[in-house]
């Protein structure tokens, strides 16, 4: 509940204050906010605080993609132009969105976050005062609106068919269908899934890179958020085959159309479009919750870098060649940029490989094998791009670009750096384009040190993969079932215990073991399984002999408390309430 | 040990990045202690995975960070090592070029002891990143292309073994990537005759075989001239250890739907490829094919599934990464010398370098097979297995072993005994060139002294290869 009061009453306090602070001191009270803000989401983690009646869900979800959008905001904020006092307001405005979108299970509720989150942005995308930011703003703005509206037809269609504006109220016939499919059309928009994109290359390029840089990472979040709420797999008969199909699309059509480009961020457009497929993939499986968000982590730190990298180059049209021995000319950017780019290709160890892995696998694990199949051979042509861009890091700069350094340094010495609103590149005196777009970000130490900080945490996720996954996972308390088990007193022929649960998705092997305990014994404690449906039932057995009812398990996640004395060794399953024993006591 | 054998190159190897003042001294320094951890693990093995550890990675995946050696891992671990000493004693490159060679150390090395299948896939592809900055950072002027063929063949192929992976363990039902979990539930039907295929393009690439070895003659033309980076692409050559290890124990099906393709391709690739060798134009072109020949037939001793293809292929595949890249290695001397890397130089070379055409005698004999030297014991083996299965394809195999001593023994002759037509000019030219220094005599003593003892003594091997051949013949009713 604070981080919800914290966000959205500095937010509202600050538009007044705005007016009588300075335009520092509202960008320090903005990123003090959003730490605050963030240090209150990890209070209590685990626990999901309710509030409103049950219109405010503050789950583990909900906290993890708002720590994401709090961490984009706060970048946004500390490279963006600091001469206007809007800007940290209007970031501000969009993460209090994000924050409500994510913490929802309500659709009316999202719609209104939705709102929240959209109109700074489309505020933003016009910040460059030239026809091109024009152009993004009002492109944003009129398919963000039709966007929002079919969201409403739909959530008004999905009322009819449930009387409910719940989320996950269940629902069936041509209605039902209709609303969801709707649904799905108005988030497809949001996150730009092919064949609803078209707005998003020339948006991104339109922008500033600051806000790019914000729209390309956190506005995934939000969507996410909402799409990982209303589309779970116990639905997935009804809307799968359309998001297949979207996401099939959008992952073959986004690096297609990144194969072409020549400019660093219509090409990153296109790059973040295919993304937005890959993550779609976790909606299929039955930990997308955990696998989605450390997706959005690994490629919002990455695509931040890419971003943060290019703001730093430029606010600008950035054409790819001026990357051009970026290594030679500024290492750390250089460097940054080339480990950022082959996370975001997923070439192992690095973190996007682990995200990629992820999400590929909860497509697999759902049974959509040909959508994994392509998912990979596209990775395969962005592999193309990807590389176009490391390699121009790495490559020797040319002589003109070297004078042009050498310029630019000679014109920041003289003007001063040029800030976002930016001079119009035909305006500016005949050679000193170069050194006006040259630094458009702050170049400072507090910007080097952030972007220091990022590549850290992107190469701790990249070593260390399950530390961010545990991050997001719930954590072992949420107990919703608990059985006591006594201690069976006959010898035992196996040496590991097994939680053997019925995979609820199709065309997967039926009989899915789940996570035997560390160390292949059974302690004393509580054991979460990460699989299972609403509405199973398990049983636990010890040697082919059941053990009685461990409990019903009403979220996706069950968890089973188990009391010793219990011998070691011994084997266990857990089958749902009223299946056949035989196949599970033959897979032990 | 293992865990301390695996990423010491890799300490050194960003060590060495950060202070390229420490220099060459640092980087032998490594590899000779990573050859002395190697020893005490031979020493201390006791049959079976030794030294096998296991860690959750990504215990809610299934992934763990598990390690361990068995016969064949100790073979290569022994390749790998000698070979990166080897190289970083003699190769005259940049110190951060010697760096990435350590970098690269680790991931070949974790590739032959991972024993979770996420993890070698970690290692088999993370190994790519240092092979195509050595060759972007140090290769010939059209490296670009070289680099795109190499990076884009490498990634299509091994992305769709991705897939496959999943398939092994959740079409199979295991419940993790570990292999003793995947072995116990091999995957069969359709879907392993299609994950098959997801791993054999992958390994295609790697293996090389035809006719996905297309990107091989450009990575080793453009290649530095040193041959330091052609010698750790030579260890990149994993195929045949993967088939072995992963492939075929996993979806022995999927391999039995292909068995009969792979045999096909693997004889005439070795044929077709001694083929391009005879008409190569310069000694990189002719080693690429020489390899892409020598473990063709590996692959073929592999492919027939019984004992003795299985250990002559690990074998061969063991010997052909210490001389194939002992061969990269003396081709640098030879171009430190002449400038040049074309198959005659200059003229009379042998006059004037006799210790240098020694060390290339035994390298070329090793190559072709002389009995007595490292690449006899696996061809022999390789050819012996093949012939249960079909003694056809062993007879085109066979072929392509007498077209090797053909067209290694007429470079030979090219590049050091051909008399000059000119005498004055060419004889003052090839009396500028110097015989081996005491460092090229190091390099020369310890490469012919491993062909020696390989060749000589091969039990030293074999007899923990043995085991892991029954456990592939048994896997089709072989004998036990």
């Amino acid at each position: 509940m604070t981080t919800l009061y914290i966000l959205v009453g500095l937010a509202t306090v600050l538009t007044l204050l705005s007016f009588v602070v300075s335009r520092e001191a509202s960008r320090y009270i903005a990123v003090s906010g959003l730490l605050l803000a963030g240090l209150y989401s990890l209070v209590d983690w685990g626990q999901t605080v309710i509030g409103f009646g049950g219109l405010y869900q503050f789950d583990t979800l909900a906290r993890g993609l708002t720590i994401v959008a709090i961490l984009g905001g706060l970048w946004a904020l500390l490279l963006g132009p600091a001469r206007k006092f809007e800007f940290p307001l209007l970031v501000l405005f969009a993460v209090a969105g994000i924050h409500i979108m994510a913490s929802t299970p309500n659709l009316v509720v999202m719609v209104i976050a939705l709102e929240i989150l959209s109109l700074p942005l489309y505020v933003l995308a016009t910040w460059q005062r030239n026809e091109k930011g024009f152009e993004a703003g009002l492109k944003y703005f009129l398919l963000g609106a039709l966007a929002a509206a079919i969201f409403l037809y739909g959530i008004a269609l999905y009322f009819g068919a449930t009387g409910s504006f719940a989320v996950g109220a269940a629902g069936s016939g041509p209605l039902y269908t209709a609303a969801l499919l709707l649904i799905l059309t108005a988030f497809a928009f949001k996150i730009a899934m092919v064949p609803f994109h078209w707005w998003a290359p020339d948006v991104y390029q339109g922008s500033p890179t600051v806000v790019t840089l914000f729209m390309a990472t956190v506005v995934k979040v939000a969507a996410f958020a909402a799409m990982l709420r209303i589309f779970t797999p116990e639905g997935l008969e009804v809307w799968g085959m359309a998001l297949a199909a979207l996401i099939a699309l959008t992952i073959l059509f986004g690096n297609l159309g990144a194969l072409a480009q020549s400019e660093a961020k219509r090409l990153f457009a296109y790059s973040s479009i295919a993304n937005a497929g890959y993550i779609g993939l976790g909606l299929f499986g039955p930990t997308g919750g955990i696998t989605i968000p450390f997706y959005l982590l690994s490629y919002g730190l990455a695509t931040g870098i890419i971003f943060a990298v290019l703001a730093m180059l430029s606010n600008q049209d950035i054409p790819l060649e001026r990357l051009r021995g970026l290594w030679y000319r500024r290492p750390l950017l250089g460097g940054a940029m080339a480990i950022s780019v082959l996370s975001v290709l997923g070439l192992p160890p690095l973190a996007g490989f682990w995200a990629k892995f992820m999400v590929f696998q909860e497509a697999a694990l759902a049974g959509f094998w040909g959508l994994v199949v392509l998912a990979l051979l596209t990775s395969a042509i962005g592999a193309y791009y990807y590389l176009k861009v490391f390699f121009l890091v790495f490559s020797r700069p040319t002589l003109v670009q070297e004078a042009d350094d050498r310029e630019a340094e000679a014109a920041l010495a003289e003007f001063g750096s040029s800030e976002a609103p930016g001079i119009p590149v035909s305006s500016a005196p005949l050679g000193l384009t170069q050194g006006l777009m040259a630094p458009a970000a702050h170049t400072g130490l507090p910007t080097l040190s952030i972007l220091l900080v990022a590549l850290g945490l992107l190469g701790l996720l990249s070593i260390l993969p399950a530390l961010g996954l545990r991050f997001f996972s719930p954590g072992p308390t949420t107990a919703t079932v608990a059985a006591t088990i006594t201690a069976p007193t006959v010898g035992y022929s196996h040496s590991e215990y097994r939680f053997i649960t019925p995979n609820p998705r199709p065309l997967h092997h039926p009989l899915h073991a789940l996570r035997a305990p560390p160390g292949g014994a059974l302690t004393a404690g509580s054991h979460t399984l990460l699989d299972g449906s609403p509405g199973d039932s398990l049983e636990l057995f010890a040697n082919r002999s059941p053990l009685g009812l461990v409990g019903d398990c009403s979220e996706r996640r069950v968890t089973v408390v188990v009391t010793l004395p219990l011998p070691a060794p011994s084997c266990e399953a857990v089958r749902p309430r009223g299946q056949d024993l035989t196949p599970i006591v033959d897979s032990l | 040990m293992i865990h301390m054998g695996l990423w010491l190159p890799l300490l050194a190897g960003l060590v060495l990045l950060l202070f390229p003042s420490l220099g060459r001294g640092f980087a032998v320094a490594s590899a000779a202690a990573s050859l002395v951890i190697w020893l005490v693990l031979f020493v201390g093995y006791d049959g079976g995975v030794a030294y096998y550890s296991q860690t959750p990675f990504l215990p809610e995946l299934g992934v763990y960070y598990s390690v361990g050696l068995d016969g064949s891992g100790l073979l290569l671990w022994f390749a790998v090592s000698l070979v990166v000493l080897l190289g970083v004693w003699i190769a005259d490159v940049p110190v951060r070029f010697l760096a990435l060679s350590l970098i690269m150390q680790t991931g070949l090395l974790g590739i032959f002891a991972a024993q979770d299948l996420v993890l070698f896939y970690v290692f088999f592809e993370a190994t790519l990143i240092p092979a195509l900055l050595m060759l972007w950072f140090f290769g010939g002027p059209d490296r670009l292309r070289a680099i795109y063929t190499f990076a884009l063949f490498t990634l299509v192929g091994s992305l769709p073994m991705l897939a496959a992976i999943f398939a092994v363990r959740y079409l199979g039902g295991a419940e993790s990537f570990l292999f003793t979990d995947l072995a116990a539930n091999p995957l069969t039907g359709p879907a392993a005759t299609l994950a098959f295929l997801g791993f054999l393009l992958a390994l295609a690439v790697k293996t090389p075989l035809f006719p996905l070895h297309a990107w091989l003659p450009g990575f080793h033309q453009q290649n530095h001239p040193s041959g330091l980076a052609d010698a750790m692409g030579t260890l990149y050559k994993v195929g045949i250890f993967a088939f072995f290890k992963w492939a075929i124990p996993l979806m022995p099906e999927g391999f039995q739907q292909w068995q009969g393709l792979l045999l096909f391709l693997a004889a005439f690739g070795a044929l077709y490829a001694a083929w391009v060798a005879f008409s190569a134009p310069d000694w990189k072109t002719l080693l690429a094919y020489a390899g892409v020949s020598h473990l063709g037939m590996g692959a073929l001793g592999l492919f027939s599934g019984n004992m003795e293809g299985t250990v002559g292929a690990l074998y061969l595949l063991g010997a052909s990464m210490i001389y194939g890249s002992a061969m990269f290695l003396f081709v640098g001397l030879v171009y430190k010398r002449t400038g040049s890397l074309e198959l005659m130089p200059v003229r009379g070379l042998a006059r004037h370098t006799p210790a240098l055409y020694v060390l290339g005698m035994f390298l070329l004999m090793a190559m072709i097979g002389l009995p007595g030297l490292s690449g006899f014991p696996g061809e022999l083996m390789v050819l012996l297995g093949a012939y249960q299965v079909s003694p056809w394809l062993t007879f085109v195999t066979f072929v392509s072993v007498v077209a090797a001593a053909a067209y290694a023994l007429t470079a030979f002759q090219k590049l050091f005994q051909e008399t000059p037509p000119r005498p004055a000019s060419d004889a003052a030219q090839a009396s500028a060139v110097l015989d081996l220094n005491w460092r090229e005599w190091g390099f020369a003593a310890l490469t012919v002294g491993v062909l020696l003892l390989m060749g000589l003594y091969p039990k030293l091997f074999t007899v923990y290869l043995e085991p892991l051949g029954r456990a592939i013949a048994a896997l089709f009713g072989g004998g036990a």
